[in-house]
């Protein structure tokens, strides 16, 4: 029996391994052959096939849907219930479909791992994070509690959590999102599987935790010689990482290519619409110029922490510090920055929601708190923010509490907002768990816009979207702004959402503004060194690449 | 840890502090006078101011509520006014019964509840999860007198197992003890057991769709091994719930059950205070109760301080 247990790290240099295992990198790891899915007789997995060699990174895109997961979830064979599976999945040459369960196991977590989107959620709560990586060697018998901890401890430190910060000992809910995947990331490697499969893991983290782990995987990847399947709906993640893509459409691989080939030659049709929607542009003017909307001044938003010990002293978090701000009429502006900067608090001042500890926030020159009706909000989850008991009608005309109209003129409002949308006016009477997710986005809008607000906040508004979803609701906000002369306050950490969409863009890194100008000035020449390292880490699809995808798709793209 | 055990005892002397002064006020000061209630309309004059100067009455009301409260801490909560003893005796006596009829109750519906609720869980949809619904449906709708009594015709009259009822006191030997405790146990433990094997049902239900039960499979743990090391900890936590407020209710809600056994519990004390206008048998009780109460509640957090990291360093 094979240990594949390292006795120190030190004797098997990641440089010896990559040459043992180059030459045989031609050799694909991980073949799917003819792989389909159907869960309740619905088929969600069609007939894909794809072969991954070790050291590579195969990128599988496709919007929500598309089937990618799933397909995932088969190779592992950990498909929800109801699931059938055909065809064969063979990993070096072992048909996995054909395995017994308790080979399965055996198989999982030892020669695949697998990372998941969740970081918050993957861990398990109730066990410290040495633990839970010293499971995964535990549960395949190949190291002692002792011996499994030391590893645990080498995996945390090569996934970038070092002993001293972070002992064995913390439990995950004492780390970030970011820390938290990485936790994951060395569980899934503490073995060194051939194949590691990493579905979505940077989507719910901002752009400098997904940068750094993004070139951590890439790094393992290469440094261990494994294979990585890299699952994204984001183009421009696997632009940067992998050396070949699939590109999954309802439940089939509809394109399969070298990225550079797929991204300049964009051949096939779909994969053409969705180069083309991710980099979508809404033809808008420019809003500067008008009256004054919104005015901050020198605003300061203070949370009280937890005290360390009973007796400890009272510690206060400044998470808004000192921040002035200017909207004007038909405006857009951007607010962007890492997870934890006060960008959603400062949102949150801005609705007139939260107290503050001192500055002062106007709207047309009167106190926001008295003026609600003129600042509304939408959020990034559209199904979270709706009461799911009752009617579309009744959920879009919930602002209407802040201002007096009689009922009538609020129906009448209500139709007028829900077809300003591109919705119809039968839906008043539907629920919310009738609408797909940029329906509902759209519902979100319309209540947003029912009371004939000033000022709109879209908090990560569009972050959850797919992105031909995503083009046609940033089409709709530039269409509604236009209409009603509306101001937006548009929160986001995408930095090319906020490239189409915004007049003006602030930049905001503890609490503070840091930076603050024109868009396309600011994204192009930023002058903060936090701005230059937001840009650096987001994710881009190479301008060549674009320009020839472009190229490429121009005469398709004028007949519909 | 400790900081929190500490924080949390604190609160603790402070909500029993608020229960005291609760109980006092209803059953001394809101009603008028507490000797004449307990005398009845045909008592005389004379009667009541010697009643009175017996349940120590005279003086004001502040003065009376720290002469309780002291008497209590020291271990001395009156003397019955029917019953012609010490309330301390007669509580002690009665708990003798009730607090172990209470434990065998609990320990037997979590031995039956927690297995049966992982079986439903495990096999959802299945013959089994249905049969076990069903039959705990069944066991909280049935009233557990009426069990009780069909306990005592099959078991006793039938087939002669165990006594009808009585107890013939742990001088009796401690197996004796237990037997005759035994009915009254499964009679009791059936609504509970079944309510628990439900909660236990859902709360696992629930864990077994987290993430991290996903994350323990891919790591190579089987199904089974998944929910043993990851699953049910965190199920447990809202069963310790349940299991804290059975406990409270079980140590004087036996009161039907303890009747159709005939067991001296605490139940049939405070039944017959109340009935015999004793007020200071009911007014001791209840603090005592309110005392369990927040006793259990105080293990319960403590026990999930245990469990649950998360909660260990919050105050």
């Amino acid at each position: 029996m094979e240990r594949r247990l390292p006795p120190k790290r030190a004797s098997d240099s990641p440089v010896r391994s990559r040459q043992t295992r180059l030459p045989d990198a031609a050799e694909p790891v991980l073949e799917v052959e003819a792989l389909s899915m159907d869960i309740h007789g619905v088929p969600v997995v069609r007939d894909v096939s794809f072969d991954v060699r070790a050291g590579e990174v195969f990128g599988l895109v496709g919007q929500s849907g598309s089937g990618k997961s799933l397909t995932a979830l088969a190779v592992m064979r950990l498909a929800p219930g109801g699931a059938v599976t055909r065809g064969r999945v063979l990993l070096s040459g072992t048909d996995l479909t054909a395995l017994s369960e308790r080979r399965m196991c055996q198989t999982r977590g030892r020669d695949i791992g697998m990372i998941f989107q969740e970081p918050m959620t993957a861990l398990n709560p109730l066990r410290s994070i040495g633990d839970q990586v010293a499971e995964t060697l535990r549960v395949h018998g190949v190291a002692s509690r002792s011996e499994a901890l030391c590893v645990a401890r080498e995996k945390l430190a090569r996934v970038g959590l070092p002993q001293e910060r972070f002992g064995l000992d913390r439990y995950p809910h004492e780390l970030s999102g970011g820390q938290r995947q990485r936790v994951c990331i060395a569980m899934a490697i503490a073995l060194r599987p051939r194949l590691l499969i990493a579905d979505e893991p940077t989507t719910a983290l901002d752009v400098t935790n997904q940068a750094e782990i993004l070139k951590l995987l890439s790094d393992l990847a290469a440094d261990e010689g494994m294979a990585l399947v890299l699952i994204t709906h984001d183009l421009a993640v696997v632009a940067g990482m992998a050396s070949r893509v699939a590109v999954m459409h309802e439940g089939r691989v509809i394109d399969v290519d070298d990225t550079e080939t797929l991204f300049c030659e964009a051949s096939h049709p779909y994969t053409r619409d969705l180069l083309r929607d991710s980099l979508h542009q809404p033809s808008r003017r420019s809003g500067s110029g008008g009256t004054p909307v919104l005015e901050a001044r020198n605003v300061i938003r203070d949370y009280a922490i937890r005290r360390r010990s009973l007796f400890g002293a009272r510690r206060i978090h400044r998470a808004v510090d000192g921040v002035s701000l200017t909207i004007r009429q038909g405006e857009s502006v951007g607010l962007v920055g890492e997870s934890g900067c006060g960008k959603s608090t400062l949102a949150r001042a801005v609705l007139g929601l939260d107290a503050m500890q001192d500055g002062m926030i106007q709207v047309d020159g009167v106190p926001v708190n008295l003026v609600r009706a003129r600042m509304q909000a939408v959020f990034q989850d559209p199904y979270g923010s709706f009461n799911p008991r009752q009617r579309v009608g009744r959920l879009i005309a919930e602002p209407f509490h802040l201002t007096p109209l009689t009922k009538p003129v609020r129906h009448a409002r209500v139709i007028e907002a829900l077809e300003a949308v591109g919705l119809s006016a039968e839906d008043v009477d539907r629920y919310i768990h009738e609408f797909s997710g940029g329906q509902r986005q759209r519902i979100a809008i319309a209540r947003a816009i029912v009371v004939r607000p000033r000022l709109v906040v879209l908090d990560e508004a569009v972050s959850a979207l797919d992105v031909s979803i995503r083009a046609r609701i940033l089409d709709l906000l530039t269409d509604l702004q236009q209409r009603f002369r509306l101001s937006y306050l548009f929160i986001s950490h995408d930095l090319e959402v906020v490239r189409s969409i915004t007049d003006r863009v602030l930049v905001m890194h503890s609490g503070r503004i840091v930076e603050e100008g024109v868009t396309d000035r600011v994204l192009s020449a930023p002058e903060h060194p936090r701005t230059q390292e937001l840009i650096a880490a987001a994710p881009r699809i190479p301008e060549e690449w674009l320009r020839a995808g472009i190229k490429a798709g121009k005469p398709d793209s004028d007949t519909p | 840890m400790i900081g929190y055990a500490f924080f949390r005892l604190v609160s603790l002397c402070a909500s029993l502090a608020a229960a005291s002064i609760v109980i006092f006020g209803v059953i001394e000061v809101i009603p008028g006078d507490p000797a004449a209630f307990m005398l009845g309309v045909s008592a005389t004059d004379d009667a009541v101011a010697a009643l009175r100067a017996e349940l120590g009455l005279e003086g004001g009301v502040t003065a009376r509520y720290f002469s309780w409260v002291g008497g209590m801490l020291v271990g001395d909560f009156g003397t019955s006014y029917t019953y012609r003893v010490p309330v301390s005796e007669l509580v002690l006596a009665r708990l003798q019964v009730s607090l172990p009829l209470t434990l065998y109750a609990l320990a037997l519906s979590t031995a039956v509840a927690i297995p049966v609720g992982l079986a439903a869980a495990a096999r959802r949809g299945g013959t089994a999860d249905y049969g076990i619904m069903a039959a705990t449906q069944l066991g909280i709708a049935v009233p557990n007198f009426w069990f009780a009594m069909l306990l005592v015709l099959v078991f006793s009259i039938g087939l002669g197992w165990f006594g009808a009822g009585g107890f013939p006191g742990w001088e009796a030997g401690f197996w004796t003890g237990v037997k005759a405790l035994t009915l009254p146990a499964v009679a009791l433990a059936l609504p509970q057991a079944s309510i628990l094997a439900r909660i236990m049902r859902s709360s696992l239900l629930e864990v077994l769709g987290q993430d991290y039960m996903r994350t323990a499979r891919a790591k190579g743990l089987s199904g089974r091994q998944a929910v043993v090391s990851h699953g049910l900890r965190n199920a447990l936590i809202p069963v310790m719930t349940i299991l804290g407020l059975q406990f409270s209710f079980l140590l004087a809600g036996a009161i039907i059950i303890e009747n159709v056994f005939f067991l001296p519990g605490l139940g049939r004390l405070i039944f017959q205070g109340i009935i015999q206008r004793d007020l200071i048998v009911v007014e001791s009780v209840v603090m005592l109760l309110v005392f369990a109460v927040i006793m259990v509640t105080y293990l319960v957090d403590l026990t999930y301080a245990a469990i649950d990291p998360r909660l260990r360093r919050s105050i």
